[in-house]
C-alpha cells in the first residue's frame, strides 16, 4: 500500500511541473540527434592539387584513384596556372591552406618526371594544414596508397633497349613523399588537437554548475531578498558573486593547464599561456552569468537542475570540441554559433596549435563579450520582473 | 514616519492587500496582527520595497517609495524566513551583514559584540550555523538585521517557532531597542504577546479590521486578553 502512496505521489508531483516533464520526455531525442550526427562521420579531408608539367604522366592517373577514396574530397584552388616559381607556389599553397581552403595540397612538378627518368626516386610533396590529425592521417594514407598503385602500373623505363632484360632499365623505385606542415609536425599526435579544449570545456562546466547552485541556494534561503533590499545595487552583487568565484576558477584553471602541459607534447610560448587565461576568464565569466541567469529562471532547485544538462550537453556536442560540426546539419552549425564555447574552442586552438596571436582571433574574444553582456542584460531582466512581481 | 495611502497588491486574481491606509508614527513599537494569509508579510515586503504595489503610495521617512539607498541604510528588516547563511559562524554572518550596510573597523566589531550580548550569543559568536538550534538561528536573525543601528525595524514572526521564554526575551530586546529610539514594526501569531505593542492593528483579507491601543481593543470587546478580543473582532463581520 505505501508503495503505491510514494509512488502516486511523484506521479503527481513531476506532472505538475510541466517543464520537469518537457524535460524528462524530450531531452533523450534531442541527446540521440546529437549523438547520432556526431557518430554519422561523413566528414571528408579537403584535398588541393597543384602540378606543374606532369599532367599526363602523373596528376590524372593519381588523382582518378584517390577520387574513390570516401575519406578524400578533391578541391579546386585559387592558385593561378601560369604561376610556376616554386618558392612562389610554395607561398601561395601555405596561404590556401590557411585560408581553410584545404587541410591538405599535393604538389608535383617536372623535377619529378626527370628524376624519375634518370633513374632516382624523384619525390612528390604533401602541403598539410596539421591541425587536424584525422584529416592529415587521412590524406597521407590516400596519396600514399595511390603512388604505391602507380609505380607498379607505370613504371618509368629509362633505357628502353633493355627493357626486360636488365631490371635496372626500369625505375621501379618508391616515389619519395615529402611533407610539409603549415602547423603542428610529424610528431602531432591525435591528442593534442583535443588537448587545448579541455580547460576551456572544464572551467565552463564547473563554473555553471557551481553559480547555478550556489545562486539559487542564496534564492530559495532568502539572503539573496535581503541584498536587494540592503544599499547595495544589483550589479554589485553581481560583480561580488564574479570576483568570489574566480579565485576558484583561477586555481582550477592553473590545474588543469598544467596537467595538459605535461600531456601535450608541444611546447608554449608564454604568450599563448597567456592567451589561453584571458580565454579562461572569459568563458568564466560567461559561465558565471549563464548559472546566475539559470537559477533565475528556475522556480525550483529541481528546475535549475534540469539547466545543467541543457545547457551543458549541447555545448559538447556542437562546440566543435570533439565532434566536427562540418559533419552536422546547416541548423546546428548555426546553433553551434551560439554556444559561447564554441568561440572558446576556436580561441584555445588556434592560439595553442596554430600559434596565432590573441588579437588575431578578435572576433571571438568580441562574441565572448558580447555573450556576457547579453547574459548580464537578460538576467536582470529576468531577475527584477521576478522581484516587482513576487 | 510611515504613511500608507490606497495600498493595495494583488496577486493574479488574488487581493493580498485591499486599499489599506494606515499611518505609523515614529518611535513606537507597532504591531501587524492577522491571521495567516491575511497580507501581513506582504504589506512588510511592500514597505522594504522588496516588491512593488499594484496600487497606492508608501511615504517613509517623508520620501515616496522607499528604494534610495539613504532609506535603505534607516531600514532593518528580519524576514520570517531564517535568510542568513548556515555555513558560515554567528559572527560571520552578523559581520557580513553588517558591511553590507556600510559599516568596517572598530565600529563594526563594538557594535558586533554589543549585539552579541544583546541576543545573548557572546558564548556562540564561533559556531556555525548549521550546529546551533533554531532558536538561537532565529537570534542570529535578529543580531543581523538589527547591526546598522537602524532607526526602523521591522520584524516578520520574529517569535515563530520560538519556546515561550525567549519569547519573553525578544520582547524585552525589543523593549530596549524602543528606549534607544528605535521605531519597530512586528508581526506575531501569538497575539497575547502583543499587549505589550502600544498600537496595534488587525488585518484579515488585506483589510484593517481593528486599530488602537491594545487596552482599548480589549475593552471594545470586552475582552481580558488580546487573543481573545482578536477572535472576537474576526468572527464579527
Ligand atoms: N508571491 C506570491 N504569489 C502569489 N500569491 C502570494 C504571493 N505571496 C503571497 N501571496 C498570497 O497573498 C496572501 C497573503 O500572504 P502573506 O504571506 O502576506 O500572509 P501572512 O499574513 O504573512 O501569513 P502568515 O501569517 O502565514 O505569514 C496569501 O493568500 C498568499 O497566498
Ligand atoms: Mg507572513
Amino acid at each position: 500500500m505505501a508503495i503505491r502512496w510514494i509512488a502516486l505521489r511523484i506521479i503527481q508531483e513531476i506532472i505538475r511541473d510541466r517543464r520537469t516533464m518537457a524535460f524528462f520526455l524530450l531531452v533523450p531525442i534531442v541527446v540521440m540527434t546529437l549523438i547520432y550526427y556526431a557518430l554519422l562521420e561523413d566528414e571528408k579531408a579537403k584535398l588541393g592539387v597543384v602540378t606543374r608539367g606532369v599532367a599526363r604522366f602523373y596528376e590524372y592517373p593519381l588523382v582518378s584513384v584517390i577520387e574513390e577514396d570516401e575519406d578524400i574530397e578533391i578541391v579546386s584552388l585559387d592558385i593561378p596556372d601560369k604561376e610556376t616559381d616554386p618558392a612562389e607556389l610554395d607561398r601561395l599553397i601555405m596561404e590556401e591552406m590557411k585560408k581553410g581552403k584545404a587541410h591538405g595540397i599535393l604538389y608535383m612538378d617536372q623535377q619529378l618526371l626527370s628524376e624519375r627518368f634518370a633513374g632516382e626516386r624523384g619525390a612528390i610533396h604533401i602541403y598539410l594544414e596539421g591541425s587536424r590529425p584525422t584529416s592529415t592521417a587521412a590524406i597521407f594514407s590516400s596519396i600514399a596508397e595511390a603512388m604505391d598503385d602507380l609505380t607498379e602500373t607505370m613504371p618509368v623505363v629509362i633505357d628502353a633497349e633493355c627493357s626486360a632484360k636488365c631490371a635496372n632499365s626500369v625505375n621501379i623505385k618508391a616515389i619519395e613523399i615529402k611533407k610539409h606542415y603549415l602547423y603542428g609536425s610529424e610528431d602531432y599526435r591525435l591528442i593534442d588537437y583535443f588537448l587545448p579544449v579541455f580547460p576551456t570545456f572544464f572551467v565552463f562546466f564547473f563554473t555553471f554548475i557551481i553559480s547555478t547552485i550556489t545562486f539559487q541556494r542564496e534564492r530559495v534561503r532568502g539572503t539573496l531578498e535581503r541584498l536587494l533590499i540592503a544599499p547595495v545595487s544589483f550589479s554589485q552583487i553581481i560583480l561580488g558573486y564574479i570576483s568570489g568565484f574566480i579565485i576558484f576558477s583561477s586555481v582550477q584553471a592553473l590545474i588543469i593547464i598544467g596537467y595538459i602541459l605535461a600531456l601535450i607534447q608541444i611546447s608554449f610560448t608564454p604568450h599563448q599561456l597567456f592567451a589561453l587565461g584571458v580565454t579562461l576568464f572569459l568563458i568564466m565569466i560567461v559561465a558565471l552569468t549563464m548559472g546566475l541567469l539559470a537559477s533565475f529562471m528556475a522556480m525550483n532547485e529541481f528546475q535549475a537542475i534540469q539547466f545543467i544538462p541543457l545547457v551543458i550537453l549541447p555545448q559538447i556536442f556542437l562546440s566543435d570540441m570533439i565532434w566536427r560540426i562540418e559533419s552536422f546539419p546547416l541548423v546546428f552549425q548555426w546553433i553551434s554559433y551560439g554556444l559561447p564555447l564554441t568561440h572558446a574552442n576556436i580561441i584555445s586552438r588556434k592560439v595553442m596549435l596554430q600559434n596565432q596571436s590573441l588579437w588575431e582571433n578578435w572576433p571571438q574574444l568580441l562574441s565572448l563579450g558580447g555573450f556576457f553582456l547579453f547574459f548580464m542584460l537578460v538576467m536582470s531582466l529576468v531577475a527584477l520582473k521576478r522581484n516587482k512581481n513576487n | 514616519m510611515l504613511k500608507i495611502e490606497g495600498l493595495t497588491k494583488r496577486f493574479g486574481k488574488l487581493t493580498a492587500i485591499d486599499n489599506l491606509n494606515l499611518n505609523i508614527p515614529e518611535g513606537l513599537k507597532f504591531g501587524l496582527l492577522g491571521p495567516n494569509g491575511s497580507g501581513k508579510t506582504t504589506l512588510l515586503r511592500m514597505i522594504t520595497g522588496l516588491i512593488e504595489p499594484t496600487h497606492g503610495k508608501i511615504t517613509l521617512f517623508g520620501k515616496w517609495t522607499p528604494t534610495s539607498r539613504m532609506i535603505r541604510r534607516r531600514v532593518g528588516y528580519m524576514p520570517q524566513q531564517t535568510a542568513v547563511y548556515p555555513g558560515l559562524t554567528v559572527s560571520e554572518n552578523i559581520r557580513f551583514f553588517g558591511r553590507i550596510y556600510g559599516l568596517s573597523g572598530r565600529p563594526l566589531e563594538d557594535r558586533l559584540n554589543d549585539i552579541l550580548e544583546l541576543v545573548e550569543l557572546g558564548d556562540k559568536k564561533k559556531e556555525v550555523l548549521s550546529n546551533l538550534s533554531g532558536g538561537m538561528v532565529r537570534r542570529v536573525l535578529l543580531a543581523t538585521a538589527l547591526i546598522h543601528n537602524p532607526p526602523l525595524l521591522i520584524l516578520d514572526e520574529p517569535t515563530a517557532g520560538v519556546d515561550p521564554v525567549l519569547r519573553l526575551k525578544f520582547w524585552d530586546w525589543v523593549d530596549l531597542l524602543v528606549k534607544q529610539g528605535v521605531s519597530i514594526i512586528i508581526t506575531t501569531h501569538h497575539i497575547s504577546e502583543a499587549e505589550r505593542s502600544d498600537q496595534v492593528v488587525f488585518l484579515r483579507e488585506g483589510k484593517i479590521i481593528q486599530q488602537g491601543k491594545p487596552f482599548d481593543i480589549m475593552k471594545r470587546f470586552q475582552a481580558n486578553n488580546l487573543e481573545a478580543a482578536f477572535v472576537r473582532s474576526t468572527n464579527l463581520k
